[in-house]
């Protein structure tokens, strides 16, 4: 029987070699493979970065830079939760061949998606680099607990929604109308202080926010709420538990329901 | 000393073990009460025995078979297991369409509890084994029902499992697997490897068994040497149909 106990040397042997058939079956038969990872966020950068520039006064040197950070780890949350949300139903092949640490399916998408987003970062980074501005080297140290931060979230919700929509599949569908809904009320393609009163102190409790904010304080020196920093910690706490724990109740009957 | 080494001998051991299914939230059969797929069931078995799993479709084979493969939980009993289990059920279970038969060996002897460098080591013996080495760098999608069949069971035979459990699949095999089946059969006889084994081709389980469990709506209806619970299960069968 595989070793069940988590962070043992066999849970993270079998995690890696998930990791790897994610990434091989991601990119397998597509002619481009790898340079996806770069295609699509560049895309969304200038379709997005072309239209909102005229619609949102965001006061910055250049909108693309201010956009790109933000729309990045958009990208990661969004992608790995709406994949991992239905993933149980998906890999039921694997649920009833044998008993084994369930929750390194959901964790191998989070990684392969970590990478992704790492990559597409350090394209950033280069371009920023060399064409447009200076960079402040010093803040980037914050860069590994952010990128911690995201992951903690992304995977609490991920462990949360998965779990549950093995028994009610709405919930697949209610995160897939959620997610557009939540892209906009994050400062993404705008920032905070251009929404009205209301708008604004809604935006700013949203956990998502003070992590994209963040990133852009990191790149480009733009302000964040302190306050928002520590409810999106706590908030992200609090998801991840509640995630984990749903999952853990929930994991041994998977099978009961697919 | 005794007790201790009597309890080695057990690879398997359910007591008064009970598994409910309940209806799916959203179907149509939401309104319907929970099903129970095994009751009171209490079986034992030692190291080595190879068992055969009668009885008719919804007799709760597979479901034992699941239980004690640690696939699907128990309701309410007692389920010991000692040792590495592998299963056999479905077919292409633990199986990437996509994947080459090369790449699928190394997750799918993972799954099986053994190592990565285990599988590794014995990735050439796996192939050879299954027999369609010229295919094995083909995606899964590809294979005939009867090499996919092939390949699962190489697999399962090489990540060197203790209790081996095989639902009704064996029997889509052409008669070349019929006979590497049988020689493996053989082996296990030697080599001291519980096999638990549900099918409804009652004529192979002689040459395979020497134990029959003979299930019926969720409950052990007999227990006991193969030709005694065949000849039981066959008489019951008949009786059956000539009622209705």
């Amino acid at each position: 029987m595989l070793g069940k106990e988590i962070f043992s040397r066999e849970w993270w042997e079998f995690l890696d070699v998930l990791v790897e058939k994610e990434l091989r079956m991601r990119y397998k038969m597509a002619i481009f493979g790898f340079a996806w990872i770069f295609i699509n966020p560049i895309i969304q950068m200038l379709v997005m970065g072309f239209i909102f520039q005229f619609f949102v006064p965001v006061k910055t040197a250049n909108y693309f830079e201010f956009l790109f950070p933000g729309l990045l780890v958009w990208n990661f949350f969004s992608y790995t939760v709406l994949k991992n949300t239905p993933i149980f139903i998906g890999e039921r092949a694997l649920l009833k061949k044998a008993n084994f640490p369930k929750e390194t399916i959901v964790l191998s998408v989070v990684i392969v998606n970590l990478l992704n987003f790492l990559l597409a970062l350090m394209v950033f980074v280069t371009f920023e680099w060399l064409v447009l501005a200076e960079i402040h080297w010093w803040r980037w140290w914050l860069l590994p607990g952010i990128m911690l931060w995201l992951t903690v979230l992304t995977t609490g919700l991920s462990l949360l929604f998965s779990s549950l929509n093995v028994k009610w599949r709405d919930v697949n569908y209610g995160v897939q109308a959620l997610m557009p809904l939540w892209f906009y009320a994050t400062p993404i393609v705008y920032s905070i202080d251009l929404l009205p009163k209301w708008a604004a102190g809604f935006v700013y409790y949203n956990p998502m926010t003070a992590i994209v904010e963040i990133l852009r304080w990191v790149v480009i020196g733009t302000p964040v709420g302190w306050v928002s920093i520590w409810v999106s910690i706590l908030s992200t706490l609090i998801i991840f538990v509640v995630g984990w724990v749903v999952f853990k109740n929930n994991s041994s009957n998977f099978d009961d329901w697919l | 000393m005794t007790g201790s080494k009597k309890n080695n001998e057990v690879h398997v051991q359910l007591t008064d073990v009970y598994k409910r299914y309940s209806p799916a939230v959203g179907s149509h059969l939401r309104n319907q009460k929970t099903r129970l797929v095994l009751s009171e069931v209490t079986i034992e078995i030692n190291k080595g025995e190879r068992v055969g799993l009668i009885g008719s479709n919804g007799a709760g084979k597979t479901t034992l078979l699941k239980v004690i493969a640690g696939i699907s939980k128990i309701s309410s009993g007692k389920l010991v297991v000692n040792g590495r289990v592998n299963s056999l059920m479905e077919l292409g279970a633990g199986f990437y369409p996509d994947l080459t038969g090369r790449e699928n060996i190394l997750l799918n002897g993972m799954l099986a509890g053994a190592s990565r460098k285990e599988v590794r080591r014995s990735m050439n013996d796996i192939i050879k084994f299954s027999g369609i080495a010229k295919f094995i760098d083909y995606p899964f999608y590809t294979y005939s029902a009867g090499m996919k069949l092939r390949l699962a069971f190489s697999v399962a035979i090489h990540a060197s499992p203790d209790i081996l459990l095989f639902d009704e699949i064996v029997a889509m095999g052409d008669e070349k697997f019929i006979k590497t089946f049988q020689d493996y059969f053989s082996r296990v006889l030697k080599e001291k490897k519980t096999v638990i084994f549900a099918t409804h081709v009652l004529d192979v389980l002689p040459l395979y068994c020497n134990r029959v469990i003979w299930m019926d709506e969720g409950k052990v209806r007999m227990d006991g040497e193969t030709k005694k619970v065949i000849e039981k299960y066959k008489k019951e069968m008949k009786k059956r149909k000539d009622d209705s």
